[in-house]
């Protein structure tokens, strides 16, 4: 089994988990991506998002359980075949809220560019901007070095 | 025969109808957002589909430069299944009917 060991600066995202964890008790809630489907019955289409929901609650989480007591100890988090797409997808829900809930002043294009400004953002909306960044940065690590075993699993 | 086979004969159920309107094929359509990463999707378009590295890719740029990309046509209960699993990995996900054909 391939393994990624990850040394976070403590000191740096440390103050993230705050936003994370405020963002997935508010995805509890519903879905990160309001989904719907064509022609569905009332009682399949409520099955359909509560089986959805039931997994990004999952997924969301297995993510948090990488921020336990050895990461406060050690700044490490460690990814596998195990976790990643718990965590990738994890990652992609908290984005997607906090684009939504968050960061809707920010258009489109330059969020799509990250074409953002930071200077410009005032001191809480640069801290969610950070946490959104921070957890694209771990979606492209896993994908890098854990993209062969997500194929195969 | 039964009586309720009996009554499905001379009252076909609305569900005749449903089966009618839901059958032919069916196109599972991605669409743009602009969150997630051109390597999720990739990666996301290779898991789901199968997809080659070139093909996922240029699924992805349709997705990214036209606002939507079709990545599967077929029967419904299939395009059903695929369009769950995207919207699992929080891809927007939707069903048309493919008139194409």
């Amino acid at each position: 089994m391939k393994r990624v060991e990850v040394k976070l600066g403590l000191p740096v995202v440390a103050p993230l988990l705050d936003i994370i964890k405020r963002t997935v008790d508010d995805l509890h809630g519903g879905l990160a991506v309001p989904q719907s489907l064509q022609d569905l019955d009332e009682e399949l289409g409520a099955a359909w998002k509560c089986e959805l929901l039931d997994g990004q609650n999952e997924d969301c989480r297995r993510f948090l359980a990488l921020f336990d007591s050895e990461f406060f100890a050690s700044g490490m988090v460690a990814f596998d075949d195990d976790n990643a797409e718990s965590v990738l997808r994890a990652c992609a829900a908290i984005r997607l809220r906090l684009r939504d809930r968050e960061l809707r002043g920010l258009p489109d294009d330059v969020l799509e560019g990250a074409g953002v400004d930071v200077g410009k953002l005032d001191d809480a909306a640069q801290k969610i901007y950070m946490c959104y960044v921070f957890l694209a940065t771990l979606q492209e690590l896993i994908i890098q070095h854990l993209d062969a075993a997500i194929l195969e699993g | 025969m039964t009586a309720f086979s009996a009554r499905t004969e001379t009252a076909p159920a609305p569900r005749a109808e449903t089966e009618l309107a839901l059958a032919g094929l069916w196109r599972v359509v991605v669409l743009n957002d602009p969150v997630n990463l051109m390597s999720y999707v990739v990666l996301v378009f290779r898991k789901v589909f199968g997809f080659d590295e070139v093909t996922a890719r240029r699924h992805m740029l349709e997705v990214h430069e036209l606002g939507r990309s079709v990545v599967w046509s077929g029967l419904r209960e299939k395009a059903e299944a695929y369009v769950f699993t995207l919207q699992q990995w929080h891809l927007t996900a939707i069903l048309e009917p493919d008139e194409t054909r």
